[in-house]
């Protein structure tokens, strides 16, 4: 019953009800935003955005749903040749939405195939021949030894790299995936704004009490420094999950509802060839999720430690601010020189470049990479944090 | 049932709040009479375990209440004199949640928030939102609340404090029926509040009680009497420097003045009954309070 009520107090404050209605807006203005991102060129050359662009674009690239072989490589590239041969300066629209935009994903897989840990260069789609091109999967897999032999510094690294690398199963199945790709970055931006808003709910479980100078009777009474306070606790974890799940929901099926689910099963190594993690465009997405939660979880928990310290909010809520939004500035500018920088907390909802950047760590003849890490890291830390809030509700005014 | 105060003290960094004071309650009503800061809210801030003597303990029959933790404050009910609660809580979903911690299962605690809001007059209330209540209404909610475990021990902080007059009298008339068969410890620096209620009356100053008894031993217990005159205009500032007045009423002619002394004033004076009132003015040197804030 502590618990039932202790979340009534949270879901009746006014203010709560205020963020949460602003949370629930920008989920919405969120999927608009994904919604009208995605840009579909017909055939007749004219450029089309809305809620079926993401749909027909869906539909024409999936022209070359299935498995990527070698000899569909070839046509693409072949094809992908003779246009520009054609067309030097600019490929005219209609001809880009006739062929180009369909097998714009798999040019795409050549180049950054080709061009392994260098710059991007368009041109070595015009350099390859024929056989090369039909042959790509033995030049992929050449340069990936290449790449576990150049990112790993020492045999257990490389070991581990080349493990990981054979986990992505040769040759690619290919399925348009623009609703996932285009969904991450909203997934990530949305997932601070949660990380905020659940900052602020959960502060003020902890500081209510002092807040409205209510703590009198809430520490005098018989669970107040005990039950009462790890109700509290289960109270804020209960509520992370509620809103967080609940927004993210929103905002995934507002989103992927509108602009589909195409590309669920196609390999991230379609666009990032060398990534050290082996995933689909689903499982990209739903770790992006996973590690939204966590920072939303450590968001809930650091926040009630600070509040119940503080004995006020006031503080505690602009820390997942610092931690998710400042952090961000401080780590760029350090992270060349130390690794800890790659292990920030706002790394948890940065999925989409610690997926592409092959940053692994080594303790003992243990290497495992950043996103993993970061996961385990702060997940054991929103947890290990939660006693001490207790405590500090336990100890509240009767400390030696 | 004994409440026992063990030469108590509360420092806070050089404020003795609490000075070694050492007394023991039973059953019946306590009244806590002393002028701000006197220490009366610090006092009772030790007694519901939100804070730690500095020196001595308190025990509840005879063991330490600190010890016995929750058990303690299982019997315990309490209204601070800074009576918070949570402002967008409907009345009735205040006192389920006060009720769920302090242990009271659900079904009880439906029956006894129904029982006591009904007992205290907002039955009707019960939907409205906390922050919507009067400063009275609000109170009211705070000694139902106080009431919810049936608390063997009632401690209320300055229970009648910025009510008007009519709310006041109605809460002195509530606490009487309902310190029935508990130990209650009320305080004010408002005679009226406990002058006719409170079986026990504790003087308090400087954080030490200076005077324990019954209204009757108290009033007494002084050795001045109190003298009724009637004294020219011009003079009464002669009197107010040389005796204790207590009251001063113009009247045509001059002015009739109610003094404590040992002798009487003047040669006219009429001796009267002594009342606790006069009795906090003798010890305290300054007037008992108003009888009520809104005259002030
Ligand atoms: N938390 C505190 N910190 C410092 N001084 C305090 C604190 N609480 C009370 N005091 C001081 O202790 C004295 C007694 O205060 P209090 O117990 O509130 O008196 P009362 O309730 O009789 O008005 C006052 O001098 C007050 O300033
Ligand atoms: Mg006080």
């Amino acid at each position: 019953m502590i618990l039932k009520y202790e979340l009534k107090k949270v879901f009746s404050k006014k203010m709560n009800r205020i963020v949460l209605i602003a949370a629930l807006l920008a989920a919405v203005a969120l999927s608009v935003f994904a919604i009208g991102s995605v840009r579909y060129v017909g055939e007749d050359g004219v450029g089309h955005t809305g809620l079926t662009a993401s749909r027909n674009l869906a539909a024409d690239r999936n022209r070359w749903a299935g498995e990527l072989t070698g000899d569909k490589i070839a046509q693409v590239v072949s094809s992908g040749k003779e246009i520009r041969i054609q067309y030097p300066d600019d490929v005219p629209n209609e001809i880009y939405g006739k062929t180009i935009q369909s097998y714009n994903d798999i040019e795409n897989f050549v180049i950054g195939v080709l061009t392994p840990d260098t710059v991007w260069d368009t041109s070595v789609l015009y350099q390859l021949e024929d056989e090369q091109a039909k042959n790509l999967y033995s030049i992929y897999e050449k340069n990936l030894q290449e790449m576990a032999g150049k990112y790993g510094k020492t045999p257990e690294q490389q070991r581990f790299l080349t493990e990981q690398y054979e986990k992505t199963d040769l040759p690619l199945t290919y399925e348009a995936k623009d609703s996932w790709d285009t969904i991450m970055m909203y997934v990530e931006t949305y997932g601070m704004i949660l990380a905020i808003v659940i900052g602020f709910l959960a502060a003020g479980i902890f500081a209510e009490e002092f807040r409205s100078r209510a703590d009198a009777v809430y520490f005098s009474s018989r669970y107040g420094r005990t039950n009462a306070a790890k109700n509290k606790v289960m109270a804020g974890l209960l509520m992370t999950t509620i809103v967080y799940w609940a927004g993210m929901g929103i905002l995934s099926l507002v989103s992927l509802g509108v602009m589909g689910i195409s590309g669920f099963s196609t390999p991230y190594q379609i666009d990032q060839p060398y990534s050290i993690y082996a995933m689909t465009y689903g499982q990209y997405y739903l770790l992006a999720v996973l590690c939204g939660y966590i920072a939303s979880l450590l968001a809930a928990s650091v926040t009630m430690l600070i509040a119940a310290k503080m004995r006020s909010a006031n503080v505690a809520v602009c820390v997942p601010f610092f931690l998710f939004c400042v952090m961000p500035f401080i780590g760029r500018a350090l992270s060349a020189f130390l690794t800890f920088f790659k292990l920030t907390p706002d790394m948890l909802l940065n999925v989409i470049e610690c997926a592409k950047n092959p940053n692994i760590f080594q303790i003992g003849n243990y290497v495992f990479r950043q996103i993993p890490c970061i996961m385990l890291l702060y997940f054991v830390i929103s947890i290990i944090l939660l006693p001490f809030v207790y405590r500090s509700y336990h100890r509240y005014g009767l400390k030696k | 049932m004994e409440l026992e105060l063990k030469n108590v003290s509360k420092e806070f960094s050089g404020v003795h709040a609490v000075n070694h004071v050492s007394f023991s309650m039973k059953k019946g009503v306590y009244g806590l009479l002393g002028v701000n800061g006197a220490g009366k809210t610090t006092l009772m801030r030790m007694l519901c375990t939100l804070i730690r003597p500095t020196g001595g303990e308190i025990l509840w029959n005879g063991k330490n209440i600190l010890g016995l933790g929750a058990d303690y404050r299982n019997i315990l009910g309490y209204l601070p004199q800074d009576f918070g609660y949570y402002p967008d809580l409907s009345i009735y979903d205040y006192m389920m949640y006060i009720a769920s911690i302090k242990g009271i299962r659900q079904g009880a605690a439906r029956k006894r928030t129904k029982q006591l809001l009904g007992r205290v007059g907002l039955a009707k209330y019960e939907k409205r939102k906390m922050k919507t209540l009067s400063g009275g209404m609000a109170r009211r909610v705070g000694i139902a609340q106080a009431m919810l475990n049936n608390p063997q021990i009632l401690v209320l902080d300055e229970p009648t404090a910025g009510l008007d007059p009519n709310e006041r009298i109605r809460f002195r008339n509530l606490i009487s029926e309902l310190s029935e068969d508990r130990l209650v410890l009320l305080s004010t620096h408002i005679v009226s509040d406990v002058e006719f209620i409170a079986n026990q009356i504790m003087l308090m100053k400087n954080g030490r009680f200076f005077y324990a008894g019954t209204t009757e031993d108290l009033v007494s217990s002084m050795e001045e009497s109190v003298w009724h005159c009637t004294v020219p205009k011009q003079s009464v500032n002669d009197f107010v420097g040389k005796y204790l007045v207590d009251n001063v009423k113009t009247v045509p002619g001059g002015a009739e003045l109610r003094i404590l002394s040992k002798v009487p004033p003047t040669k006219q004076a009429v001796r009267e009954d002594a009342t606790l009132e006069d009795a906090f003015l003798l010890y305290f040197g300054e007037k008992a309070g108003d009888k009520d804030d809104t005259e002030i």
